[in-house]
């Protein structure tokens, strides 16, 4: 009994895992069906229509679209990080007064749900000039206590014998931490570099909202407007360009599967 | 001579920490404080974006206790929380205890599996939730009637298009909350188990006796956290239905969104935007209250 249980298990879950993947596939296989066929119900299309990945790519603004995502979320990633484990590194490492305050001020954001601010934030954002911009993009997604919280929560561990010896040898605070803690952060670098990432490049809502230049749209938005902007786009390129679409969170996903897992535990723990 | 010194090093370090948190203060105090005040003080006026603000004091929000629409929306953002909630929560734990069981590389196989619709961006999920729940020819449609039921109608029926949209949302989300489920059950102690076997409790009776009271503090967390993100569902929604059909999927974030971005009603979006911010604001205090007083109890 305790064999074919052993054996059961396994099973079941990679049959329910599979259920999980066939939304994904069912994307990925009709993709390739021609116009007429792409409802069809088979596991395997007759005819592979590579063309509709060409039709998707240069009937459409993804190109375009894909940049904009690519250099909003390489760009507020970038600078969250420094940001973040700066912030992080003072109020895990550093003594000055006020710091309880600060730090509970920061977490209390975190109670702050975006669906909420989106209307005031659009308000705020446009009066301080960067509506409709790459500013306006960028800069009002940088700021998420949630990431200082997890560098604070790496720093508290962090060894305290390199710093000391750092100082002893006339670096400065901020040379310490740039020089030193910084470059060793990569353990929670990693995860939350892919979590930004991930979140952003995820990014629809405040796109929507912020941009009204079909020049900066972002992929999503790119994307939402290809299945439902008022034309009618054949199924088979709609998904075309989904796949296109989500061809570099799957690599990112592949790559990095280790740490994203990491970086879910970190959330769950808290 | 040594009091200073020490003094000029504490000073250094004032100004360092401080330096080191300016960008982040000032980015969250205005990307994140001042919008929540100016959704309040916005909330007392007449504003339509395009003319001033007129003082209105209270009027908005006695104008959403009479909005039927209002409240039509906050019926169908209960709905959906009280469909998804138990689902994801049921389904994320159940497939986290299968997971537990599962030993050597089975084990990671099954997880990639369940964690890759996560790398789904929430627009793509739409996109293929409507594909394949097409009323005419959508491949669920196509099961159900090889498993001998009638095709549905799904985002296009009003009495379904909510539990479509719930179940998309689910798809996307069961991995990332199995995964925390899965971290948390991976840290009960073995010897629990074995003790529990020696005195006779296996399966159910471990599940019920051991696992599921050590997860309490995980199962709060995911309980509230998912909670909260239903009450903001969104973008799925806009990209599915936008509110249709006949408003079946008119969720309060949605009804603010249109008030705010499509009707202009700055004044009034604002309002009921603050209105649901109390109540999530507040389900995260009971949050928040429940894991301190947990971390105290340990």
């Amino acid at each position: 009994m305790a064999v074919s249980k052993r054996m059961v298990l396994p099973v079941v879950g990679v049959l329910l895992g599979l259920l999980m993947l066939f939304p994904i596939y069912m994307m990925l296989i009709s993709s390739l069906r021609s116009e007429t066929t792409v409802f069809d119900f088979q596991l395997l299309p007759v005819e592979f229509e590579w063309s509709n990945f060409k039709t998707a790519w240069t009937e459409s603004g993804l190109p375009r679209a894909i940049l904009n995502s690519l250099f909003v979320s390489v760009t507020v990633t970038v600078v969250a990080m420094v940001f973040h484990a700066m912030s992080g590194y003072a109020l895990a490492r550093l003594n000055f007064p006020g710091k309880s305050v600060v730090f509970g001020w920061m977490l209390s954001t975190l109670m702050v749900p975006f669906s909420i601010i989106m209307l005031p934030l659009y308000l705020i954002t446009k009066d301080l000039g960067l509506g409709n911009s790459y500013w306006g993009l960028i800069v009002p997604s940088i700021f998420n206590a949630y990431g200082i919280f997890l560098f604070r929560q790496f720093y508290r561990d962090f060894p305290k014998e390199l710093e000391e010896a750092a100082y002893m040898e006339g670096l400065s605070l901020a040379g310490t931490f740039f020089r030193i803690a910084f470059p060793l952060s990569v353990p929670i670098i990693v995860p939350l570099t892919i979590g930004f990432f991930l979140a952003n490049w995820n990014s629809y809502l405040w796109p929507l909202v912020i941009t009204q230049d079909e020049k900066l749209w972002v992929v999503q938005q790119e994307l939402a407007h290809i299945v439902g902007g008022g034309y009618f786009t054949p199924w088979n390129i709609v998904l075309a360009a989904a796949v296109i679409a989500a061809i570099p969170t799957f690599i990112l996903f592949f790559i990095a599967q280790r740490y994203l897992v990491e970086g879910i535990k970190m959330s769950g723990i808290k | 001579m040594t009091p200073k010194r020490i003094s000029a090093r504490t000073r250094n370090e004032w100004v360092t920490a401080y330096g080191f948190l300016l960008p982040n203060i000032v980015g969250l105090l205005v990307f994140v404080f001042i919008p929540i005040i100016y959704a309040f003080y916005a909330s007392l006026h007449d504003w339509n974006a395009l003319s001033p603000k007129v003082y209105a004091g209270w009027a908005n929000y006695r104008e959403l206790l009479h909005d039927d629409e209002w409240w039509a929306s906050v019926r169908k953002t209960l709905t959906f929380s009280v469909v998804y909630v138990p689902l994801l929560f049921m389904s994320s734990l159940l497939s986290a205890v299968m997971l537990n069981a599962i030993r050597g590389r089975a084990s990671g196989v099954v997880r990639t599996m369940f964690l890759m619709p996560f790398a789904i961006t929430s627009v793509i999920s739409a996109i293929i939730g409507m594909f394949m729940l097409d009323p005419r020819n959508g491949a669920v449609n196509h099961i159900l009637e090889l498993l001998g039921g009638s095709p549905q109608q799904f985002l296009a029926s009003t009495s379904q298009a909510m539990f479509s949209i719930a179940g998309v949302i689910l798809w996307i989300n069961v991995g990332y909350n199995m995964i925390i489920f899965l971290s948390a059950m991976k840290e009960i102690p073995r010897d629990y188990y074995e003790a529990a076997e020696i005195d006779g409790a296996t399966g159910w009776k471990s599940f019920r006796y051991i696992t599921l009271p050590l997860l309490k503090e995980t199962s709060t967390f995911i309980l509230i956290v998912t909670t909260i993100g239903s009450f903001q569902a969104l973008e799925q929604i806009l990209v599915m239905t936008d509110g249709g059909p006949m408003n079946s999927t008119q969720v309060s974030v949605l009804y603010i969104f249109k008030q705010g971005f499509d009707m202009l009603n700055m004044g009034y979006a604002s309002a009921l935007a603050f209105v649901l911010f109390l109540i999530i604001f507040c389900l995260s205090l009971f949050q928040l209250k429940l894991l301190s007083s947990k971390k105290e109890g340990v």
